[in-house]
């Protein structure tokens, strides 16, 4: 049985286990679910270790949905699951500028050090005052060839389609 | 849709240049405690700028000695009988009730003013609402400013660290020009210390370096280099090869996959 990773990633309550969520065939795994800190003030329970999801490919291959930890006290963690890593995901919650900065840092992380396939989830595109994908890009300073795509995580559909926009991304840059 | 935050959060400069390389077109609208400041852009570039009320009025032309009672009251005429679809700005020019240039340096200045105060606002709301636009008979700018100098001056009042590590994480990053900085380039003045790092970058020495090289402390060095970045003109970047060393090499490199992989994998998600 082949495995292959994918990390999805983004600040405190960005979205990464509603986004994993929607989209495993398995019940997520979250390790622990206690906010400890700050991160209370926004979210009453908040992912402090990781999410893990799970879609069988087939009967030979398996795609493993990891969900990194938003708080910076884990940041350890970002190094051991980006190891053999097909892909990433960043996802930002588009209502919260406060979270850019942030946001940018997890990009420079796993981005600096690696040649990542990544793109962008700019999600609550279905909440009112969302920011653009266009205005995230110039937010976020990314290039124009790194896809800042609409998101909605609770959405499945709109998961696949940040999945396969990702996944079209590793295809340009996979060998024949 | 209007966009909103905090200046603590997302930075003045910051938002300058989303505005600049969005070329939005709106009204920000910023407070701070008892404070409050308007600034309207047009396609990126700003038209005008007031810490208080009775700036977004026409008489602000009069207080800065621009025109006086008698050359507003004639424009003002002009204007109301022009219709719909002119400014007055438009009709004081058109008039030659006051000359362009005359008009566009004495709103500068006040614009500058307006401006530059509010980077040393330590946080703020923000609100953009996309396209609104200033009344007609607003001191609006015959010519609309860009906002590359403005970001510059902010830059250069900026006093703390953590700001510039926001983009700057590390002195030994390397600075080198972006590919086409264009007409950008050509609008931005630098102060002298400024020309003396502006000239020192080649694409190959590191920030600590280039502070070694014209005797700058880092902070320096980073907080101009920070202001080109801020303005559009450079990018930093990490040494890769070594860094990648550092960090355990093998690791470093995706695996590389095969097409027909990714391909299975697509087709999967396609049918869920």
């Amino acid at each position: 049985m082949q495995t292959v990773k994918m990390v999805i990633s983004g600040a405190v309550n960005a979205g990464k286990t509603e986004f994993i969520k929607a989209i495993s065939e398995i019940e997520v795994v979250s390790t622990e679910r206690r906010a400890t800190d700050d991160t209370k003030m926004i979210k009453k329970e908040t992912t402090v270790a990781m999410d893990f999801g799970r879609i069988a490919i087939a009967d030979d291959l398996v795609l493993h949905l990891f969900g990194t930890p938003g708080q910076k006290r884990f940041d350890f963690m970002w190094e051991i699951l980006s190891e053999g890593m097909l892909g990433l995901v960043i996802l930002v919650d588009s209502t919260r500028p406060e979270t850019f900065r942030e946001t940018n840092r997890i990009i420079d992380f796993f981005v600096s050090f690696r040649d990542t396939s990544y793109v962008i989830a700019a999600n609550k595109q279905d909440r009112p005052n969302a920011w653009s994908p266009d205005e995230l890009r110039l937010a976020l300073r990314q290039p124009p060839h790194i896809k800042v795509l609409p998101c909605v995580a609770s959405d499945r559909e709109s998961v696949k389609n940040i999945l396969l926009e990702l996944l079209y991304v590793i295809q340009e840059r996979s060998e024949d | 849709m209007a966009l909103v935050g905090n200046i603590r959060d997302f930075g003045l400069s910051d938002f300058l240049y989303l505005v600049d390389r969005g070329y939005k077109t709106g009204g920000l609208h910023l407070t701070h405690e008892q404070e409050m400041a308007l600034l309207f852009f047009e396609k990126g570039k700003l038209v005008m700028a007031s810490r208080k009320p009775d700036d977004e009025k026409a008489d602000l032309l009069v207080r800065l000695g621009l025109l006086d009672q008698a050359q507003l009251d004639t424009a003002r005429q002009a204007f109301i009988a022009g219709g719909n679809g002119i400014t007055l700005t438009q009709v004081i020019i058109d008039q030659q009730i006051v000359d362009q240039e005359q008009l566009q340096t004495g709103l500068m200045t006040h614009i500058e003013e307006s401006v530059y105060g509010l980077f040393g606002w330590p946080e703020g709301e923000f609100r953009f609402e996309q396209n609104q636009r200033p009344a007609a008979d607003s001191p609006t700018m015959p010519m609309p400013v860009s906002v590359e100098n403005l970001i510059m001056e902010g830059v250069r009042r900026i006093d703390e660290w953590s700001r510039i590590k926001d983009r700057i994480p590390s002195t030994d990053m390397i600075v080198k020009f972006i590919d086409q900085p264009g007409e950008k380039a050509k609008g931005v003045k630098l102060a002298p210390e400024e020309w003396r790092i502006f000239a020192r970058i080649n694409g190959k020495d590191s920030l600590a370096e280039i502070a070694q090289k014209t005797g700058l402390s880092d902070f320096d060095v980073c907080r101009i280099v920070y202001g080109f970045l801020t303005a559009g003109l450079v990018d930093v970047m990490k040494r890769q090869r070594s860094m990648a060393g550092a960090r355990g090499g093998q690791g470093a490199e995706p695996p590389r996959v095969k097409k027909s992989l990714v391909n299975r994998i697509i087709n999967r998600i396609r049918g869920m």
